[in-house]
């Protein structure tokens, strides 16, 4: 009779904290007031604030502890997309997180020992940077720390707590107690990222509509020695988890990430025992290999999504504003999209150099893409859990003509990866936005010319220097800088652009434009549209 | 009978087909999809065709 098996815990991981320091406010005379205030240094909130002061924007970070990831919790967010990893790059962190992570770009669906469907994101990528990597998000709130740091050493106040806020047309005042003790400071721009639980959102009285699911999973991160490929790996009714959902995904330190769907009205607390969770590692890795565990959480997932992600001079990002199911990494990601859509703004409204309603634009595009992320995790949740006999028959019937029909592959659905979401027709984007990848120009690239400064890029395709000193008068007036580039090369390809159309760029990477035959008045016109200087009518 | 993906918006129909069927019995369930396959055979008309798929769906029974 085989001896009880004893189960290993690897020594948790050492995460840096970081010292509270005085605030400067707590010695002034009169209140201080700041351009942007970020209450929150998760991830949304941390790379915004990256974001900022990389565009010569004062702000503040406060957040209530004093180092990175939530306590008591291995990882959060594993799976960075593309968009957010060019974002990284212009903050000058991508190369971290690549040495550190995980690259990936193939993923494989099976249902019990047969494999249904498989993807490689590389097919469709021109990028500098990978389709994904994967990566514990306390890492890359580190990374995104170490940065803000190096960029000003005090722009985040540790031990720093919001404990009330009020609002005016004007801006907040926001009042937190820190360990030096109790002060107010003054926002024009207050920007909640506080995350799924905000209390600033409650306070405001903005409804949240949240919805809970009864889909129950546990995660077990642990580290073995049996080599896996580094694929994406679902199953749909896996054989060695009683015919239910499974997913195995390796991040940094040589952690496999092995979430484990259980069934509807499992206890969470004996789900998550280690004798449990072993034996269900065990059914999967086999007799004879060895692992530690490095976290086991149980959980359920939910979902919101704010009506308006602006309220007055307030700014909710990331889970404050929404939260969808994990399938296809659609959470974090936009969080940090949030970022990358809101910094440039938020930088040119500051600076006078844009007009205040693009900071409602933010909220029509960042709105707009969680709705369609809401639609498409929750297409996924509705597959990977069927909710009645016949439910289970429609995925059966899908699953059984998939193994030998390329059409019933597209219907097996254990999650769309997350994407740049394209951003709906607006008065500030009239034929819409969608997001350009990070593709190579001359020696340069997209990212590294949108770097210098918070500027659009006009892209003259097959232009010539005559016809980009034809702009300069547009680029003295605007936050704007002309330059042509090869109607051969890759990112004409990448635009489909024909030869001599101007493409525009915004900050964030998006195509604000495309205008097929430049004049200075006509380039000057899309991109007072795309500043919001025109027509105030706020 | 083409068996390449066809369908414009899969996931989008696999939404509608499930929700479809919610709150309905499981009999009644199995009677809307014979209703659905009916009236999805009249769209593809070809007796060829449909004689395929209805071997192809015995075929890939479990």
């Amino acid at each position: 009779m085989a001896a009880a098996e004893v189960w290993k815990f690897a020594p948790a991981y050492e995460l840096p904290s970081w010292p509270h320091v005085r605030a400067p406010d707590l010695d002034a005379r009169e209140r201080l007031r700041y351009p942007v205030v970020i209450a929150g240094g998760g991830l949304s909130g941390l790379t915004l604030a990256c974001d900022l002061l990389l565009r010569g924007v004062a702000v503040v970070v406060l957040d209530e502890d004093d180092t990175v990831g939530v306590r008591g919790a291995s990882s959060r967010g594993i799976c960075y997309a593309q968009k957010s990893l060019e974002i990284f790059a212009r903050l000058g962190i991508y190369e971290r997180i690549r040495a550190k992570g995980i690259t990936w770009s193939v993923g494989r669906t099976f249902s019990g020992a047969d494999e249904i469907y498989s993807f490689d994101l590389e097919d469709d990528s021109r990028s500098e940077q990978p389709p994904f990597i994967n990566l514990q998000q306390f890492y890359l709130e580190w990374f995104l720390v170490d940065r803000i740091r190096e960029l000003d050493e005090g722009a985040i106040r540790w031990k720093t707590k919001v404990v009330r806020v009020e609002h005016d047309s004007c801006g907040a005042v926001v009042h937190v107690e820190t360990p030096a003790g109790a002060y107010a400071l003054e926002a024009d721009w207050l920007v909640d990222a506080t995350g799924a639980n905000s209390r600033i959102r409650d306070a405001l009285g903005v409804d949240a509509h949240a919805s809970r699911h009864t889909d129950r999973w546990c995660i077990s991160d642990v580290r073995f020695k049996k080599p896996l490929p580094v694929e994406r790996w679902t199953w749909i009714d896996a054989p060695f988890n009683e015919g239910r959902g499974v997913w195995q995904h390796l991040m940094a330190d040589a952690v496999w990430r092995l979430d484990y769907q259980m069934g509807e009205h499992a206890d969470p607390e004996s789900i998550s025992k280690p004798e449990v969770a072993g034996a269900r590692l065990r059914e999967q890795l086999g007799p004879d290999v060895e692992f530690e565990f490095v976290w086991i959480g149980p959980y359920q997932y939910r979902d919101h999504l704010l009506e308006t992600f602006r309220v007055g001079r307030t700014v909710f990002v990331g889970d404050a504003a929404h939260v969808v199911c994990p399938f296809g990494a659609r959470g974090g990601n936009n969080g940090i999209q949030d970022a990358g859509n809101l910094g440039w703004k938020l930088a040119l409204v500051v600076a006078g150099e844009g007009g205040e309603s693009l900071v409602d634009s933010y909220h029509v595009e960042r709105h707009a893409a969680a709705v369609e992320n809401l639609r498409i995790t929750s297409r996924t949740a509705r597959f990977l859990a069927p909710r009645s006999a016949a439910e289970h028959r429609l995925r059966r019937a899908v699953v059984a003509l998939a193994r030998t029909h390329a059409f019933a592959r597209k219907l097996a659905n254990t999650g769309r990866m997350a994407q740049a979401n394209d951003y709906p027709p607006s008065r500030w984007a009239p034929a819409g936005a969608r997001s350009l990848q990070n593709v190579t120009v001359d020696a340069t690239t997209v990212m590294a010319l949108l770097a210098d400064g918070t500027r659009f890029a006009g892209l003259w395709i097959g232009g010539s220097d005559r016809d980009v000193a034809s702009l300069a008068d547009v680029t003295r007036r605007l936050p704007f800088a002309a330059r042509a580039v090869p109607a051969e090369g890759a990112l004409a390809a990448h635009l489909h652009a024909a030869p001599g159309t101007l493409v525009l760029v915004r900050p964030d990477a998006y195509v604000a434009a495309t205008i097929a035959q430049p004049t200075p008045d006509r380039v000057e016109a899309a991109l007072r549209c795309a500043l919001a200087l025109d027509a105030e009518e706020r | 009978m083409n068996t390449d993906p066809n369908i414009a918006e899969p996931d989008a129909f696999y939404e509608a087909w499930v929700a479809a069927h919610e709150g309905l019995s499981d009999a009644d369930s199995a009677e809307l999809d014979a209703r659905l396959v009916l009236l999805l055979a009249n769209q593809v008309g070809d007796l060829k065709v449909l004689l395929d798929c209805i071997a192809a769906a015995r075929r890939a029974a479990g």
